[in-house]
């Protein structure tokens, strides 16, 4: 078994699963468009590629994004979600494939030309010399409108993002959080149908960024925008998104709502950007039928894993387990059962307040986590260094990973 | 496509302003001097069709290279062009580094006033710069009467109108490009650095030349070359402040335009300087490109 | 770097600064001397500046010079920074390394060469010497200068700032007036306050490219400064020299003004937001 923390590893590893199932209770938990064979997305990508000399930077995507979706592009930096992006506002265009926005091919438009999609940027790309009715008003602007009407939709996407009384004021005179808002509210303006957002969040610290995280999502559902989000932080994209993209190296990992992707990722790459988690080499031994798999590690002692079985398994391949750590149940006494568990010793303790991490040294010889919560109503005898402990685990919390 | 119009405006301008100007003058340096007005006979002209034009490619003489090359004159204007502009960069380094390392190191508020006073004297004219020093340096110039005064020496020197005076002329006149470079390279040290360094057991004047002198050779190379090309060229210092005996080859270029007027032989002169100053100016240009990819 | 006043810094300072001024200065004292000779001191006296005033001749060459200098500046400005905008914003194109070269080449290139080759130019398509060929001359040589310091701007400023402006429905030409424009708008001035003093102080390109219809100032200046020193050159040297001052004192004092402006809003602005 091999512990795999990713960068981004929250905390508390199920915080995001949880924030994620307050919003799912909310009204929009039956908000499933991409369910419904008869709903035409606002967004298709069409076998898109996008190459920079040898570098493939978008491979061959195809991708479906509906109306009012909170749309999460996700991955490290590098993987071609900003090249996604851009592709949608005009600044790059695609190599191969077409981008087609409400039925139109707008593969070929200059961003200018793009009147229902707007952007917010990276670091928010604010006029400097402009006060921040200037640049609320700047997209108005160019479209000739009257004055006064100006005004009037100026003021609305100001007091939409709490700005009225800075109206006056240059972005060097404002805050990073301010900006911040500025940057929503200039593209938020020309009222498009469709908003982009690079990494909006990324220059504001963590408190900060929690704040903005709802701001953007009560933002999204009061005007009834379409939103794609492009972010390198996946506890950002699981509190914000209706559904994710998880990209890697130009392709597609997973396209999935947050809840799906945290319980069923379809590859070891996608567990382990999600959370942490801990993942196992094996081989299936045998499918009984009933829905489930037994796999033996790689490690070869004889035990047995089960876990439930997804599609297109066979006898003799190479399969990966993963188990979030929250998953383990960690005790100082064996287990009755002889499936899905593992004994190790404790090389190390991480005390976080509500709960504790544990760094387990198998028999196998591996590393796991394990996440336990620090109840007072434990009334076990505390866990420590160098204690001999058994991980067990339910078999329907493994997921079987085939790539 | 706008796009193109942007890039064409200065493209064109450049290329007739700029480069075409070298090929007359390359041809010109092939033409045959004389008396007249222009003082020279073209050997061909694009009037005269592609025909006539290529049996003359055959018949074309290097005559005028020949003669620079057979001509002292010319051969010694070269290489010492060459030495002088090599020893007055060398000198400008040695007056130049402490200047900028003391820059570089004076408190932050100070250092943008100190950058405009190295700035300043940039701005004003050249050639006033140069006047300035004539008025000094001249044998009843103030240098030789203060030396006279306090008794340093009974007869007064002799500086103006030699190549000292030109060093001097170059030295003063390159300062701030030489100081400029070493300041921006100097003051992006971290000084984080040579704490670590003194910190690991190396005195100052040691981690002086383990750390900062390595670390600022960028703007030693980048001051070095500043110098270096347009003082090789230099015609404005030796003019004024040089003597008969002082060749420079820009000096050279200038009386045999507007003294002798032969125009082919001046050509033939510009040709050779800028062969000469061709490969320093690649070098340069290569240099600042490795810089700005490090940079990156 | 510990930044500090040495000893060392000090004495490195003063005696930089000593070798760059002294010279400077004894000019300035000079020009108000009484007496002729140049190493005397005769007395306090401004007669040469009001001599200066009555020679026809130096004036007459003092304006054509500004003149000069007014037009190819201009010119320069306006293709160097479209230069830089092409050599920072357009990519790669066919001919992109040549450009390159042209713009960085006359920045090193000897005087005598460019004004050379120049002249050579004017002659070869019979263009009438004069006026107009040192403002043609001028421009091109100054025209590199400026798009380096347009550069230098340009490249530090995010582009995604333009992008924004695209994006709210800007077409290129507007995003330049409406945003890259004031942007860049302090390093185009320098640019043109660069261009205008390099072609103030040309001796040399002017001395090849001009006809008998036009002396400019430095041509005048030279003249008169092989015969010998005068204060009449140093009076004219003093007021060049005082413009060229006040004018970067001014400019200077401006930038840090609003750049210590800029920096008092954003901790005003930091501080109201915690």
């Amino acid at each position: 078994m091999t512990a795999s923390p990713t960068i981004n590893g929250p905390a508390a590893g199920a915080s995001p699963a949880e924030r994620r199932l307050l919003r799912t209770a909310a009204p929009q938990s039956g908000f499933a468009p991409w369910k419904d064979p008869s709903k035409q997305p606002i967004i298709r990508f069409e076998n898109v590629t996008k190459r920079f000399g040898d570098f493939v930077a978008v491979d061959n995507i195809t991708l479906d994004i509906y109306e009012r979706e909170f749309f999460a592009l996700l991955g490290p930096s590098g993987c071609g979600k900003t090249t996604l992006l851009r592709m949608l506002a005009g600044f790059e265009k695609p190599t191969e494939g077409r981008v087609i926005v409400e039925g139109k091919d707008i593969t070929d438009l200059a961003p200018y030309e793009r009147s229902n999609i707007n952007m917010m940027f990276q670091s928010y790309a604010l006029f400097p010399h402009m006060t921040v009715e200037r640049n609320v008003g700047f997209g108005l602007r160019q479209e000739g409108m009257p004055e006064d009407q100006i005004k009037a939709r100026v003021n609305e996407a100001m007091s939409l993002v709490e700005l009225g009384k800075f109206a006056h004021r240059k972005p060097h005179q404002l805050s990073g959080g301010q900006q911040q808002r500025v940057a929503l509210a200039r593209a938020i303006a020309k009222k498009p149908k469709l908003m982009l957002l690079d990494e909006p969040l990324g220059a504001l610290d963590k408190k900060l960024r929690n704040q903005a995280q709802f701001e953007l999502m009560r933002i999204q559902e009061q005007t009834g925008t379409t939103f794609v989000i492009v972010t390198h932080d996946q506890e950002e994209a699981m509190t914000v998104a209706s559904r994710i993209a998880v990209m890697n190296q130009g392709r597609l990992e997973q396209v999935s709502t947050p809840g799906e992707i945290y319980e069923s990722p379809q590859s070891r790459y996608v567990a382990q950007f999600i959370g942490d988690v801990n993942i196992m080499e094996g081989k299936v031994v045998s499918l009984p039928g009933d829905g489930t798999v037994e796999i033996t590690p790689a490690s070869g002692d004889g035990r047995i894993f089960k876990a439930g079985a997804c599609e297109g398994l066979f006898v003799g391949q190479q399969v990966w387990l993963s188990v979030r750590p929250e998953k383990f149940r960690i005790s100082l006494d064996p287990p009755q059962s002889n499936v899905n568990v593992v004994k190790g010793r404790v090389d190390d303790v991480g005390y976080l307040g509500s709960i504790s991490h544990y760094h387990v040294h198998t028999e196998a010889g591996n590393r796991v986590t394990a996440l336990r919560a620090n109840s007072s109503h434990n009334v076990e005898r505390a866990i420590s260094w160098d204690d001999t402990v058994w991980l067990e685990w339910p078999a329907e919390s493994a997921v079987v990973l085939k790539a | 496509m706008r796009k193109w119009m942007v890039i064409a405006a200065p493209y064109v301008w450049l290329l007739l302003f700029f480069l075409i100007p070298f090929f007359i003058v390359f041809k010109i340096s092939l033409s045959e001097s004389e008396i007249s007005i222009p003082p020279y006979t073209p050997v061909f002209s694009l009037s005269e069709g592609w025909e006539s034009i290529s049996t003359k490619l055959g018949q074309l003489d290097f005559e005028k290279y020949a003669f620079i090359f057979s001509d002292e004159l010319y051969t010694s204007s070269y290489w010492s062009s060459l030495k002088i502009a090599a020893v007055a960069t060398f000198l400008t380094l040695l007056i130049a580094y402490p200047l900028a390392y003391g820059m570089a190191r004076a408190p932050k508020e100070w250092q943008p006033t100190l950058m405009m006073f190295v700035i300043l004297p940039f701005w004003t004219s050249f050639l006033i710069r140069v006047y300035a020093w004539i008025g000094i340096l001249k044998n009843e110039g103030l240098l030789n009467a203060f030396l006279l005064h306090i008794g340093a020496i009974s007869e007064p020197l002799q500086i103006m109108n030699t190549t000292t005076a030109v060093y001097i002329g170059i030295v003063y006149s390159y300062l701030p490009f030489m100081v400029l470079p070493l300041y921006a390279s100097l003051e992006k040290i971290d000084g984080r650095l040579l704490e670590a360094a003194e910190d690991l057991g190396s005195p100052p004047w040691k981690a002086f030349w383990q750390v900062t002198f390595p670390l600022s050779i960028p703007g030693i190379v980048a001051g070095c070359f500043l110098v270096f090309i347009p003082a090789t060229g230099e015609f404005v210092i030796p003019d004024l402040l040089g003597g008969s005996e002082t060749l420079m080859i820009g000096k050279t270029l200038w009386s045999e335009f507007f003294n002798n007027r032969d125009w082919p032989v001046a050509s033939a002169v510009a040709v050779l300087l800028l062969l000469v100053l061709i490969v320093p100016i690649v070098a340069f240009q290569w240099a600042q490109q490795r810089a700005r990819e490090a940079g990156r | 770097m510990n930044t500090r006043f040495t000893w060392f810094n000090v004495t490195a300072i003063v005696l930089g600064f000593a070798f760059l001024y002294i010279p400077i200065l004894i000019l300035v004292i000079y020009s108000f001397n009484e007496s002729k000779l140049v190493t005397v001191w005769g007395g306090f006296s401004t007669k040469w500046y009001a001599g200066l005033l009555e020679n026809e001749q130096l004036m007459d060459a003092a304006w054509i010079t500004l003149q000069v200098a007014f037009i190819s500046a201009t010119i320069a400005t306006v293709l160097g920074t479209m230069a830089a905008l092409v050599l920072v914003r357009m990519g790669r194109f066919p001919g992109r390394t040549l450009f390159s070269g042209m713009i960085f080449a006359p920045l090193v290139m000897p005087e005598v060469i460019t004004g050379l080759s120049l002249l050579l130019l004017f002659v070869a398509i019979n263009f009438d010497r004069g006026f107009w060929t040192i403002v043609l001359a001028h421009a091109t040589f100054t025209m590199c200068f400026a798009a380096v310091v347009v550069q230098a701007r340009l490249t530090d400023f995010d582009s995604r700032v333009e992008e924004a402006a695209m994006d709210l429905g800007a077409s290129p030409v507007g995003t330049f007036f409406q945003v890259t424009l004031p942007i860049i708008a302090p390093s185009v001035i320098s640019a043109w306050l660069l261009a205008f003093t390099l072609s103030l102080d040309d001796l040399v390109i002017a001395s090849f490219t001009t006809g008998p219809s036009a002396t400019t100032l430095p041509m005048k200046i030279y003249s008169q400064v092989r015969l010998g020193v005068t204060p009449e050159i140093n009076a004219i040297s003093t007021i060049m020299i005082a413009f060229v001052t006040v004018g970067v004192l001014i400019a200077s004092y401006m930038t840090k003004l609003q750049s210590s402006r800029m920096e008092r809003d954003r901790r005003a602005a930091d501080a109201a937001a915690n």
